[in-house]
């Protein structure tokens, strides 16, 4: 405990540099105006800001995208409490009582609780974060191929269980994304697959130009010709003030979401999204008034947002301690690391303890600049949302080129984000969830390599997955949750989507 | 009023979604074998560079049917609406003349071009607001990202 007390006062010795302070700072600002913007979500946001870090040492580059990830979040709130458009996915539960609050005249304190709950759960996070991460490292010395074979299974079928929307759609579109991974060089026999003689598609596909196309150009691409939004409402400050019973209403709400938001986000899929659900079904199932819910219960504000909130900090839970993300952002987030030399991996922490720590004071730090300077300034970014949308999505569509265009100086990014956002939109057309396609594509290639190397060491036995405690308990863990999520399609019963609600509002 | 109900049942016959989306994910687990031929598959025990691909591609097609068998109460491909298409394909084609654009003519012409077409052709808004978003937008950003953040970014023949 001494040793984490010692590590994190060095990690805020980094994170009050004040440059690495200004990145955060700005970080967040960034991250509120991405969020806030239909069409641009934080892993738009973080891609398309990716090339810009490369300039900047490490620890800023993260601190940075990180500021945005989550200050990204806390704008999708907004927007959804203010005017019913959730900037972000996470935030459509939020939308259901928050805008109902802003119905009844009541934004304001719907807004403080959104952020109160942000706080705590983003710091209750990063308490978690900065507690299992490195004991998560240290136990994951002992994972060799078979262990991280069986870890990314479990994880895709972890994926598979929690999915928002239909499992096998779920899984065909991880399927796809861990195909789309397959195209470049081999690295065990040196072959080129999939590249069709085009020699940028030797080193791969790369993860942003697939995020910003499936997540940014489709979106723009499904919302095109809309009409201008509709009027903003403003808070005043005085307005924002929750009541006693506001708080008293909202305690319980905040601390369960931000636990379950916690463990949700340390496993694979969209996780800040079904932690809001999973919180609101909860909520729900826990009022003594559940009529009050979708008429503008605070609760039904509380739970959600703090949910999404703690998720998105859980998230860098396996990031940072096992170098494997569990969702597009993460894996984003992962690219910037190793485009500066640093290899992701159990190793990091003990190598580059000041990133780590850093990281992880600067969100302590994100997360009161969260609080401090957004709620006062929730006026000024509503402004944001008064720029006519037909002004706003070419400008979208600029970055995207651009963003997309700066990470190797390639057309072939670009054209690969087009394919990708053609292809995202007609998915999303047909009910698919597009973040397991980009996932796959990240794990594709650990999956295939360990599973190879497993193979290699044991000369070719498949017995060696399940002759290690720690491969064959993950392994049976991963079958039993996919036997879960296979008995609703066989014996047509319900599963748990269908108790929070996820099955209509994704589906 | 059954007659009614089995014109309904009529007119939401047909193809279903999930079912073209199956065959779809079919064909291109299919694409997928076929182009991997190229490449040794190995054996259980030492798999090649074929092993994983023609894997995901079996379990990608496996998929594809279940969901084209299972997607029989899905919407019904009629049903499924494609209002922003128009719009959809217009945005594609410009995004695709700006990437061929953007080497050849340079960054900050490609985005004022790109921006004239969105915001005077299709948004017909008022000339000077286009040619003040338009120039202001591509210069601005020009700026930041390519001076103050120093993100190498294209300059056409005449050195914009």
């Amino acid at each position: 405990m001494g040793e984490t007390f010692n590590s994190l006062m060095m990690g805020f010795s980094v994170a009050f540099q004040p440059e690495v302070l200004m990145y955060a700072f700005f970080g967040c600002i960034i991250g509120t105006l991405v969020g806030m913007m239909p069409g641009l979500g934080p892993l738009a946001g973080i891609s398309l800001l990716l090339p810009a870090t490369f300039g900047l040492n490490p620890i800023i580059a993260i601190v940075l995208l990180a500021g945005v990830y989550y200050g990204a979040m806390y704008g999708g709130s907004t927007t959804s409490i203010l005017m019913r458009i959730p900037g972000e996915a996470a935030s459509v539960m939020t939308c259901v009582d928050g805008y109902a609050m802003t119905q009844q005249g009541r934004a304001g304190p719907a807004l403080a609780i959104a952020a109160i709950g942000s706080f705590f759960a983003g710091t209750f996070g990063v308490i978690g974060l900065m507690l299992m991460a490195p004991t998560l490292a240290s136990f994951a010395l002992r994972f060799g191929p078979p262990e991280y074979t069986a870890l990314l299974l479990m994880g895709l079928f972890v994926l598979a269980y929690m999915s928002g929307g239909s499992m096998l759609k779920t899984l065909a579109m991880a399927v796809l994304g861990l195909l789309l991974g397959m195209i470049g060089i081999d690295v065990m026999s040196g072959y080129t697959r999939f590249s069709f003689d085009i020699v940028e598609l030797g080193d791969g596909v790369g993860i942003v130009p697939v995020a910003v196309g499936l997540f940014g150009i489709s979106e723009i691409l499904l919302t095109a010709g809309q009409v201008d939004p509709p009027k903003v409402q403003q808070p005043t400050l005085r307005q924002l003030i929750p009541t006693k019973a506001d708080l008293k209403l909202s305690v319980g709400p905040i601390m369960r979401g931000s636990l379950l938001g916690f463990m949700i986000g340390i496993i694979p899929g969209s996780a800040h999204i079904i932690s809001s659900f999973v919180s609101y079904g909860i909520e729900r199932r826990l009022s003594k008034h559940p009529e009050r819910f979708g008429n503008g219960a605070i609760e039904g504000v509380a739970g959600p947002e703090s949910a999404n909130n703690a998720a998105a900090t859980g998230a860098f839970v396996p990031m940072l301690a096992l170098g494997i993300p569990t969702g597009p952002v993460t894996a984003v987030m992962l690219a910037a690391i190793m485009v500066h030399g640093i290899l992701p991996g159990p190793m990091l922490i003990q190598q580059q303890p000041d990133l780590f720590w850093g990281f992880v004071a600067s969100m302590y730090v994100g997360n009161v600049v969260l609080l401090v300077l957004n709620l006062p300034m929730v006026g000024l970014f509503v402004n944001l949302l008064r720029i006519p949308y037909a002004y706003l999505y070419p400008c979208i569509l600029a970055f995207c080129i651009l963003g997309c265009y700066s990470v190797s100086n390639s057309t072939m990014d670009v054209w690969i984000m087009l394919v990708m956002g053609g292809v995202g939109y007609v998915l999303r057309k047909f009910g698919y969830d597009l973040a397991p396609v980009a996932l796959g594509l990240v794990l594709g290639p650990m999956l295939e390599l360990s599973l190879r190397q497993s193979l290699a060491m044991s000369g070719g036995d498949y017995a060696i997955f399940v002759q290690r405690p720690i491969a064959v308990t993950m392994l049976v863990m991963g079958l039993i949750l996919l036997g879960l999520a296979l008995k609703p399609l066989i014996f047509k019963s319900k599963d748990w989507r269908s108790s929070v609600g996820l099955d209509k509002t994704i589906d | 009023m059954i007659e009614a109900k089995d014109a309904d049942v009529q007119v939401k016959g047909g193809l279903r979604s999930d079912q073209i989306s199956g065959v779809v994910l079919i064909a291109i687990a299919l694409v997928v074998v076929w182009f991997n031929r190229e490449f040794p598959v190995g054996t259980l025990a030492d798999p090649g560079p074929g092993y994983v691909p023609l894997l995901l591609a079996c379990t990608l097609g496996g998929i594809g049917l279940l969901v084209a068998v299972m997607g029989a109460r899905s919407q019904s491909l009629a049903d499924t609406a494609w209002p922003e298409a128009t719009r959809a394909l217009i945005i594609m084609g410009a995004c695709v003349a700006a990437t061929f654009a953007l080497e050849r003519i340079g960054y900050r012409l490609t985005t004022a071009a790109f921006l004239v077409f969105f915001l005077g052709v299709i948004e017909r808004k008022h000339p000077l607001t286009v040619v003040m978003v338009s120039a202001g937008f591509s210069l601005a950003s020009f700026y930041v990202i390519g001076v103050l953040l120093k993100v190498p970014l294209p300059r056409g023949p005449w050195g914009f």
